[in-house]
């Protein structure tokens, strides 16, 4: 294929519409003109590398235009004329049409691959390193101006793709950094990794057996072996894995729904009663979301009272169920948190599954933090009554640091998603295939499409093996405990609740000096919902560490510190407090 | 192994694990290079391309810069392979060997090394035509276990060895859909360039909700769905939109969008609070419409169908054969539209038009509604328009193509997949809106914990609130990156070049004996709809009974194909229509010989049903 020509053809009717590529204009002059004067490709290397911060640097363009001219000899290197050119580039003179399935493809397909793992393994090192930064962080504006992020008609050779890989992990955030404690996810897992890639290059799609065989039964095994878990009887029940725990839940509101009134899959939400939901003011914002998707509306999801620790209380739940049921609603649907997103708190299911059973209503446990904790014999009695429940979220992705994304959804009735949810189409599930049709799972979910999120999962547990799981979420929660001692009694700081955590949430404020003993409360309380934003930007601005913020009901921004991520020691939480320390004591 | 044939050659490997540390980056090494030729001009560039690194990085890279130029003479045979492949025994080693754990790097860069060494033999072999699609075994014989590939879940972990094993059992047992004959699907093939988006997205392994944790992908996704817009035709790509996961829910977000737009107040009281509300799509439309109809409240009932023109011409008996037969349309000539027949119908019952969907490439014939027309009614009857390109949004991208969605930039949503016909790895979908923060308005529910607002930068670029996922995975890196790397010129060949080769299919096939077309006229998309009759069933007089065995054609020559592994192409049945080929083509691996292999095929295998 006569690759060049067709581009350069491209390129003369193109016409430029866009805005993007006009900037490039200066540097790209200079860098044709260095490319032809220098030997072996070099010129081209240094306008890949200077692309990526063109924009912010027109003037030095201009002076080293002219050092270049002065010195065109030595530039290689190797103080002659040399053919370092086959070493350090290749690349440029290469567009995607060069790789396979272009004919005679394959070496320099391979050899991109190598450099583009190159790239990934350099930053995976970096990543591990505590003298990395977590993050090089630039405002959107800026971060604009570091790159040409612009898509433009004409392609960009391999070497340009290569300075794309990698100002994009430049300025990335390093989330298996050990002092990243930012999200609920957190951690970079080797094995999950290598199957995440794995993955990517199956490139398949989980709707049939027929296109995704091995993926579909992993599926399956690794479903049913997290029912066991639950303690639903022989693993039995249905299940699914879905883009993430706020469609989890969406799917367990949807089947309540289905259970309740079937009827409403054909005829819609005005051929029933008037709906109502329960879940605590502490739980994920998804329940709602979910609600609001499904027609249910926002205002039936009812927020059930916490204690000061942040667990649902069961007679609150029970009082909401009869005011709602005396309004007329029909109560169909509790989600019990097991892992607040914010305390980290476990509500009690046991009570509230007596009350869903009094009233029979739907049970959900919304685990998507909390479930892992099923996997430590240590911890899962937190989560006791979970049996109980009808259906239950649960994110591999969080606790148990599967790579994103990686939650799975269980069902206690089996076949009934099937019917919630499924159309018929004839033209993926054909009921006349020559295999067991028992496999095609695709008409069960609301997407069509689905990614292969399992694989991931799957190999981590065989590589770790349920004991493996078990070692690192309890030394997970060891060292929340440890932070947890550490700051209980120290000066500065105060709990936003008392006791140990259930989980690896610690939620503190840290006063600075200055505020510590000011006695009017509301100035206080003024000022210290202003720290922890402030001491988050500046951890962002030097790049140390990254933790999280928030008010919750009344209490003004305090820290939320979690830990998921496998790489942490007691040294970084030693750091992350001598680090807020340090960059607030002037606050 | 060609593979790592670069480095291989390139003597043994730095035993010392330090050695994997500098240079880090590849600029690192260039500007080592670069000091070691000019020391001034190198120290220029060096210096401004590292202007804004703390001074602890920068005296990082000093140092690395010394080394480097140090090592110079090394480095010209050594490439820059930091990273190489040496013979390990992983059978002594387990996962808890790898990094974090101390002294982990080593062996997790082998780790690592050798999973790219089964990933790059799986690449190569997939465009390789003497390798099969698939290795086909039925469930119960990969449940029971096969040659030792065991699915099992144990509480004791395995050895890497056998981790390394399960991966390249994993592959041999899966379908290669990067093959050139895999036509099975509308999303095929394997893009290098989108693989290595992947493989970089998994390891920055972050998630989209802020632009504090996602800033690159978060820029990326707004220019990119901007520059989508504007291939749509919206002015200057003003409005919203959202990478979601796959095209159903893209088209479940534009439902939600519009019943937002019309009845904002079902956000917070539910449906019971507007009227009964409808939504209208045509027979051929995809399902997950009537899945969103359902899931979403609507009830499926409240879907309605309509009829394309085909179906029309079917009932009513006409003789007429216009340039529209088999194009799936909803005029009926001399009749009222049968879409407006239905909305004014509805509106008598007492229910509420909110939303039509028009597709742009139907999943089976690959058809296109006439969107022009559509939205001339959408528009008078103050409707919402949604066009599901999900599969035919593509075309934009073609200058040659893109009439065929004329009138898009009318509709008030699009659905596009670049995972299908633009050949990104999957997923990758998008629900474009015209409308600017609707998709916020409809989906916000401001969350505390993640959307603070009292955040040191802009938090418009906070754009998960607008989801209704919570996390959402990075698609928009592979994406972009091949934007990148083909340029818009570079997906309009991709497309036009399958465009080419359907239509080599159908003039191929049309008068073949031994075929039959189930639509007629040349196809608008890479849909290629046709029966094979086999040679015993030719003088088959029209009936039931000819109807029956025709039916089962196309599933035992599918089976074959599976069992022996040489091509896989869909076939499904259509209304009344008994089961027949599908043949689509999106891979752009895929060339004129293997159309040709595909039609060999079909009557190598199917001769003597």
């Amino acid at each position: 294929m006569a690759s060049h020509g067709f581009w350069s053809l491209g390129g003369q009717n193109a016409g430029n519409p866009n805005a993007g590529s006009q900037s490039p204009s200066t540097p790209r002059a200079w860098c044709q003109a260095a490319a032809q004067k220098f030997p072996g490709g070099l010129g081209s290397k240094l306008c890949a590398l200077l692309n990526v911060g063109e924009e912010a640097v027109d003037k030095p363009v201009d002076t080293s235009t002219k050092q270049e001219e002065e010195t065109p000899a030595e530039t290689c290197g190797c103080n002659k004329p040399c053919n370092c050119s086959k070493a350090t580039t290749g690349f440029s003179e290469l567009y995607s049409t060069d790789l396979l399935p272009a004919l005679d493809g394959d070496m320099k397909t391979m050899t991109f691959l190598q450099e583009v793992v190159d790239i990934l393994l350099s930053y995976i090192v970096e990543s591990f390193d505590r003298s990395t930064k977590v993050i090089d962080f630039h405002y959107p504006n800026e971060l604009l101006q570091r790159n040409n992020w612009e898509l433009s008609d004409e392609p960009e050779s391999l070497d340009d793709i290569l300075v794309s890989c990698r100002a994009t992990l430049k300025y990335a955030i390093k989330t298996a950094h050990p002092r990243y404690f930012n999200q609920l996810s957190t951690g970079l897992d080797m094995v999950g990794l290598a199957a995440d890639w794995l993955t990517s290059t199956a490139n398949t799609n989980m709707f049939t057996y027929e296109v995704a065989p091995v993926f579909v039964l992993l599926e399956y095994v690794t479903l049913k072996k997290m029912r066991e878990i639950i303690g639903w009887s022989d693993g039995r029940g249905d299940g699914i894995f879905s883009p993430g725990g706020a469609i989890s839940n969406m799917y367990a509101m949807l089947l309540a729904r289905f259970k309740m009134f079937p009827e409403v899959k054909e005829k819609g939400m005005s051929s029933i009663p008037k709906l109502a939901a329960f879940t605590s003011e502490h739980s994920h914002f998804s329940i709602k979301k979910g609600a609001a998707a499904l027609g249910i509306g926002t205002e039936s999801v009812i927020c059930i009272k916490v204690d000061e620790r942040g667990k649902m209380i069961p007679s609150d739940l029970e009082k909401k169920i009869l005011e709602a049921k005396q309004k007329g609603l029909v109560p169909f649907f509790v989600s019990a948190t097991a892992g607040t997103t914010v305390y980290g708190a476990f509500d009690p299911l046991i009570a509230i599954s007596d009350i869903c059973k009094k009233y029979d209503v739907w049970m959900h446990v919304d685990g998507a933090w909390g479930g892992s904790l099923l996997m430590s014999r240590k911890h899962r009695w937190k989560l006791n009554g979970v049996e109980r429940a009808n259906s239950m979220t649960w994110n591999p992705h969080k606790m148990m640091a599967v790579p994103l994304q990686c939650s799975a959804l269980l069902v206690r009735e089996e076949g009934l998603m099937q019917n919630c949810n499924q159309m018929h189409a004839v033209y993926l599930f054909q009921q006349d295939k020559h295999y067991d049709l028992g496999y095609d799972t695709g008409d069960k979910a609301l997407q069509c499409g689905r990614h292969v999120d399992i694989f991931k999962l799957w190999l981590m547990w065989r590589a770790k093996g349920t004991i493996g799981f078990e070692a690192q979420i309890d030394k997970c929660l060891e060292l929340s405990e440890y932070l947890y001692n550490k700051i209980k009694d120290r000066e500065g700081y105060e709990m936003v609740f008392d006791g140990k955590p259930q989980h690896t949430n610690v939620c503190f404020w840290y006063l600075p000096p200055s505020l510590r003993y000011v006695e009017d409360k509301v100035e206080k309380q003024k000022r210290l919902h202003k720290v922890a934003p402030v001491i988050k930007a500046r951890m962002m601005e030097y790049g140390t560490t990254m933790v999280s913020y928030q008010p919750q009901g009344d209490k003004v921004n305090f820290f939320r510190m979690v830990i998921s991520n496998p790489a942490a020691t007691f040294e970084d939480i030693d750091f992350l407090i001598e680090e807020i320390e340090r960059l607030g004591q002037d606050l | 192994m060609a593979a790592s044939a670069p480095s291989s050659s390139a003597g043994d490997p730095d035993p010392n694990s330090t050695n994997l540390r500098p240079p880090s980056t590849t600029y690192d090494a260039w500007c080592g290079v670069a000091h070691g030729c000019t020391r001034k001009l190198g120290m220029k560039i060096c210096g401004f391309l590292q202007k804004n690194n703390s001074l602890e990085e920068k005296s990082r890279i000093v140092s690395a810069l010394k080394e480097q130029s140090s090592k110079n003479e090394l480095e010209n045979s050594e490439r820059d392979a930091r990273f190489r492949r040496t013979e390990v025994d992983f059978s002594n080693l387990f996962a808890r060997d790898l990094l974090p754990a101390k002294n982990g790097e080593e062996p997790t860069m082998q780790f690592l090394l050798e999973v790219v060494e089964i990933l790059t033999n799986y690449v190569r072999k997939t465009f390789d035509r003497s390798t099969k699609v698939l290795d086909f075994h039925h469930p119960h014989q990969l449940l029971e276990g096969m040659e030792g590939f065991n699915l099992e879940l144990s509480d004791q972990p395995e050895s890497l060895e056998q981790i390394l094993v399960d991966c390249r059992d994993t592959l041999k047992y899966g379908v290669r859909t990067g093959h050139p004959r895999f036509f099975n699907q509308l999303s095929t093939g394997l893009d290098i360039i989108g693989l290595a988006g992947e493989w970089l997205t998994s390891t920055a392994n972050t998630n989209m909700f802020t632009y504090e944790i996602a800033p690159v992908f978060v820029l990326m996704e707004q220019l990119t769905l901007k520059k989508m817009r504007e291939m749509i035709g919206w002015p200057n790509g003003e409005g919203d939109g959202i990478f979601s996961p796959g095209g159903a829910i893209s088209n479940m977000y534009s439902v939600m969008v519009a019943r937002y737009k019309y009845f904002p107040e079902i956000k917070t009281k539910g449906m019971s609070a507007g009227p009964r509300l409808v939504l209208f799509t045509s027979e051929h439309s995809h399902y997950s419409i009537t899945k969103a109809g359902a899931a979403l409240g609507f009830g499926k009932e409240n879907v309605i169908l309509l009829r394309t023109d085909e179906s029309i011409i079917q009932t009513h008996e006409r003789p007429h054969k216009s340039e529209k037969v088999g194009i799936h349309t909803w005029v009926s000539q001399g009749n009222p539209h049968d879409l407006e027949a239905k909305i004014i119908d509805a509106k008598q019952k007492g229910y509420h038009p909110l939303f039509v969907n028009a597709t742009g490439g139907t999943t089976v014939y690959g058809a296109f509604d006439p969107i022009n027309e559509i939205a001339d009614i959408c528009e008078k009857y103050n409707l919402w328009l949604h066009v599901d390109g999900a599969w035919g949004g593509g075309l934009l991208m073609s200058r040659k193509h893109r009439h065929k969605l004329n009138g898009v930039e009318r509709a008030n949503s699009v659905t596009w997949n670049p995972h299908k016909m633009m050949g990104v790895p999957l997923q990758c979908s998008a629900i474009l809106v015209r409308e600017k923060g609707i998709l916020a308005g409809c989906n916000s529910m401001c969350a505390g914990y993640l959307f603070q607002p009292d955040k040191q930068y802009d938090v418009t670029y906070d754009t998960g609130d607008k989801a209704i996922q919570c996390g959402r995975h990075v698609d928009i890196f592979k994406f972009w990156l091949m934007w990148k790397a083909k340029g818009t010129i570079g997906f309009e060949q991709h497309i036009d070049k399958c465009l080419e080769l359907s239509e080599y299919l159908y003039n191929k096939i049309k008068n073949r004996e031994g075929y039959e077309m189930v639509f007629q006229g040349e196809p608008q998309h890479t849909n290629v709809c046709f029966w094979y009759i086999p040679p015993g069933m030719r003088g088959m007089p029209e009936g039931d009974e000819r109807r029956e065995r025709l039916h089962k054609v196309a599933p035992k020559i599918k089976a074959m194909m599976m069992e022996c592994g040489s091509t896989m192409v869909g076939y499904q049945p259509q209304g009344d229509k008994v089961n027949f080929f599908r043949m689509v083509i999106s891979n752009h691996a895929a060339t004129r010989s293997d159309i040709d292999f595909l039609i060999d095929e079909i009557e190598r295998l199917g001769v003597d049903l």
